[in-house]
């Protein structure tokens, strides 16, 4: 009680780091996609070559930005349905709005974080100001988009300028540009989580009212979250574009699950305050390395369902596990 | 707003042994002006009056009490305080000007800082961003800095003494008590010229730490406003308090000159004079009918006692000592890690509530909205549920059988024919229990498990429950009964629990049951005729 003698030193006595690697989604859902490239590995021999990989990353971004985005949501014990629609507008957008190079590119990601900011920030108005339900108000927004992008486009088509399809699936110094953008998002990310924004969305998650008085503005960090998900849900829909080099306003739809296959399969609990976007990132790209297993397996790709689905409830029991455990750890 | 006539009188019992009568009315002419002045704030949510017509006044350096029974307005009272509810009506003044914060953070910056009794740490977040918040530290790139948070923290927790917490840590791996700290170190840090302390010891097993951080603040002249459920706690450390009870300020005492059976008294209430004649109990020589032997659980430390045939248990306790458990635990609602339940001699399956109530244990659980009713049903359709194998024909439900037994049970419970067609989402709560109870009874138990079955319901709705009670238990039935009002539990049970802190601390019955003995045991201070 008395006045503080000498320098002050942080005591350090934190849980050990066996409990808080076990306790971590993140570090899970790595095991687990490490152990599934191995797999690969083994059955397939270029599986670990610069080709391979950069395929990988191109098919998988798309949903590993996706899943970034409606991390930000769950985390706040949200849901965001409107991945779907604003992957599908973004992507019909790009397949027929967008002009050839550098210009024409920057444009259109400007357009399309532009939609995903302006869907996201009514879902965010409906959900913080408004006091509506996510569920409902994201799948509202959902169909809107879906309607929307048939506007566009009403058929499978379009085409994306050879600047965006080539530029952004290639490589850059080599390096993969889609890595370079998984990585700035992961960058962004990890900046944002230590601002004000970042730890209000912990804090929400796991518990409003103790946020509230904890004086977080809550309704601000929602409305935000919901815009920042919806310009992630854009870019994803561009990258699908690229990657694909047509449009297509069918597309969200195979995403909605999947978006939330992987938030759940990298560790994000969906009560909100746990986890984060690299789990979320890690979790799609091991959905679609699953794909891939399968198929080099000699699987027919009727079953991939069956097995992400297991991988799934596989993420999840071990996360339950795996969080028992390290509660049990001696502190 | 705010009427003269509405004043509550401002007693100062000067005499130690003297009684209301004799108490001398004291007008606030005080020599310096009150730092925090509360006149006349009343709170109603819906038709639940939570606050009416309270005053009371706490002076710069003084640490001023907060008495009451559960449910007496203290909460809400805090909450207004601290910015987050708004009084309908009244006037706040604090340091002689107009007090009426719209949220936490307008509290705050007028100097009014709370440690809550709920603690509203956040458990996925370390103890330095907690403490921090909504303020963290930047580094120099402009994000926070883990560091210099945990430094700020450190700094923080050392200045008020606590030793034991590490600032890294996260919130929800520390015990009851350091969170229990940290909540008052948070409350502290905001360098508040009133402080409020709501139940700041419930979880600390050494609150001596507090008792010196609330001395070293008073004497810097800062006003605390002290919630304690603890005479001994209070005495030591306040010289005024003031009794709130059913949402109205009683009196402001002078404590050093006020005996605790006087202070019981006020916090209780003398309404309760009418004595009832309860006939004892019809035992017929046989044993027990709920025998509960060496019960642990969750909060809950081998609990032992038995209920008879007719009789009426109550369970007195305040807040949170364990009393829920003990109920959800008999309901099959809660894993019991310790202890047996026979009901007549034959051991009780509590593994789920449909085991429990073949078993022979009806129960009435405390929130109907979410645990007991469904609002979208037709009221008779409520009822019936838990019979439906019995009003069955063939493979489809006989609504006439059905409503039969339902047209019996609303008997039982005074509940008006012409409700059973509603659905029971429009009926008033009081209806709604009364239908919650005709179920309980229609499923056919022998032992009736209530916890809390008149929270919420108007008076005469009281009476029928009472009614319905009483019969059950003079056919051969027995009644475990928890009740925030002790009034009630005297004027209903035979004879009466008392639990603090997990265990059964008192067992009163007959002439001895009554409000002051269970205060003082609920308070933990054992029995007062000791």
């Amino acid at each position: 009680m008395s006045a503080v003698a000498g320098p002050l030193r942080v005591e350090r006595h934190r849980r050990p780091v066996a409990g808080r690697l076990l306790g971590s989604g993140t570090v899970m859902v790595t095991v687990i996609y490490l152990l599934l490239l191995l797999v690969y590995a083994l059955c397939q021999k270029n599986a670990l070559s610069m080709t391979q990989f950069s395929d990988q990353l191109s098919n998988g971004l798309p949903l590993a930005l996706a899943a970034a985005g409606g991390t930000l949501v769950v985390l706040m014990r949200g849901f965001d349905l409107s991945v779907a629609g604003v992957i599908a507008l973004a992507d019909v957008l790009t397949a027929t709005h967008a002009a050839d190079g550098q210009m024409g590119a920057l444009l259109c990601l400007l357009m399309v974080v532009g939609v995903g900011l302006l869907v996201g920030a009514v879902n965010g108005f409906l959900v913080a100001y408004a006091g509506l339900q996510s569920i409902a108000c994201t799948l509202a927004t959902m169909i809107i988009c879906s309607g929307a992008a048939l506007l566009v486009l009403d058929a499978p088509g379009g085409s994306v300028p050879e600047f965006i399809s080539d530029n952004l699936t290639g490589t850059l110094l080599a390096v993969p540009v889609p890595l370079i953008i998984a990585l700035v998002v992961l960058f962004g990310w990890a900046v944002l989580r230590r601002t004000n924004w970042g730890v209000g969305l912990y804090a929400l998650g796991a518990d409003e009212t103790a946020a509230r008085l904890a004086g977080i503005p809550v309704r601000r960090v929602k409305f935000l979250a919901f815009c920042a998900a919806g310009a992630l849900y854009g870019v994803a829909g561009m990258m699908l574009a690229a990657a694909t080099s047509n449009g297509d306003p069918g597309a969200g739809t195979s995403y909605l699950l999947l978006v939330f296959a992987a938030i759940a399969i990298g560790g994000t609990t969906f009560t909100g305050g746990r986890g984060g976007l690299l789990g979320s990132m890690i979790g799609a790209a091991t959905l679609l390395l699953l794909q891939k297993v399968l198929f080099s397996l000699g699987v027919s790709s009727f079953y991939t369902g069956i097995g992400q689905g297991l991988i799934m409830i596989a993420a999840v029991l071990i996360a339950a596990f795996s969080a028992r455990l390290a509660r049990r750890m001696p502190r | 707003m705010f009427e003269a006539g509405a004043v509550t009188k401002t007693v100062v019992l000067t005499d130690p042994r003297g009684d209301a009568a004799s108490a001398q009315v004291v007008r606030p002419t005080g020599t310096h002006a009150p730092y925090l002045r509360a006149e006349g704030l009343s709170k109603a949510y819906g038709a639940t009056i939570a606050l009416s017509h309270v005053s009371l006044e706490v002076h710069a350096g003084e640490v001023h009490a907060l008495l009451g029974e559960n449910g007496a307005g203290k909460s809400t009272l805090v909450k207004i305080l601290s910015g987050i509810v708004l009084a309908d009506q009244g006037r706040l003044e604090v340091d002689g000007r107009p007090f009426e914060p719209g949220s936490l953070l307008g509290a705050r910056s007028a100097g009014v800082s709370t440690a809550f009794q709920e603690l509203s740490l956040l458990p996925n977040l370390s103890v330095a961003v907690n403490l921090m918040l909504p303020n963290l530290i930047k580094g120099p790139t402009g994000i926070n800095s883990a560091r210099r948070n945990e430094q700020a923290a450190a700094a923080l927790l050392q200045e008020f003494g606590v030793t034991t917490v590490d600032p890294a840590s996260l919130v929800a791996d520390l015990s009851l008590a350091e969170k229990q700290r940290v909540e008052i170190v948070r409350a502290l840090s905001h360098r508040p010229r009133l402080l409020v302390l709501d139940e700041p010891t419930a979880a600390l097993a050494d609150p001596g730490w507090l008792f010196d951080i609330v001395e070293r603040l008073s004497g810097e002249g800062v006003a605390i406003l002290y919630i304690s459920h603890r005479l001994a706690e209070v005495r030591r450390l306040c010289r005024r308090g003031t009794v709130l009870r059913n949402g109205r300020s009683i009196e402001t005492v002078d404590l050093t000159g006020t005996p605790d059976a006087e202070i019981f008294r006020m916090m209780v209430g003398t309404s309760q004079d009418e004595l009832k004649h309860k006939a004892a109990p019809n035992r017929n020589g046989r044993g027990p009918r709920l025998a509960v032997q060496g019960l642990a659980g969750r909060n809950v430390h081998d609990v032992s006692f038995e209920v008879g045939d007719g009789e009426i248990l109550g369970v007195a306790a305040l807040e949170g000592q364990g009393q829920r458990p003990i109920f959800r635990m008999l309901a099959g609602l809660e894993p019991m890690t310790a202890g047996s339940v026979t009901v007549e001699g034959k051991a009780a399956d509590l593994r789920s509530p449909a085991a429990a109530l073949r078993s022979g244990i009806g129960f009435l659980p405390e929130e109907r909205k979410t645990e007991g009713i469904f609002l979208g049903l037709k009221t008779s359709s409520n009822i019936s549920l838990p019979v439906l194998g019995r009003v069955l024909r063939g493979a489809f439900i006989s609504r006439s059988r059905e409503n039969a037994l339902v047209a019996e049970a609303s008997e039982r419970v005074d509940l008006a024919k012409r409700y059973q067609g509603m659905r029971i989402a429009a009926l008033s709560g009081g209806n709604q229990q009364k239908a919650l109870l005709a179920r309980v009874l229609l499923s056919g138990p022998r032992n009736l498990v209530l916890y809390d079955p008149t929270r919420g319901v108007d008076v005469g709705t009281k009476q029928v429950i009472y009614a319905a009670i009483r019969s059950f238990v003079e056919q051969g039935g027995s009644a475990l009964i928890y009740s925030t009002e002790l009034a009630e539990l005297v004027h209903l049970a035979h004879r009466c629990l008392v639990v603090y802190g997990g265990r059964i601390v008192g067992d009163v019955a007959g002439s001895l049951l009554t409000e002051d003995r269970l205060v003082s045991f609920a308070t933990g201070h054992g029995d007062i005729a000791a």
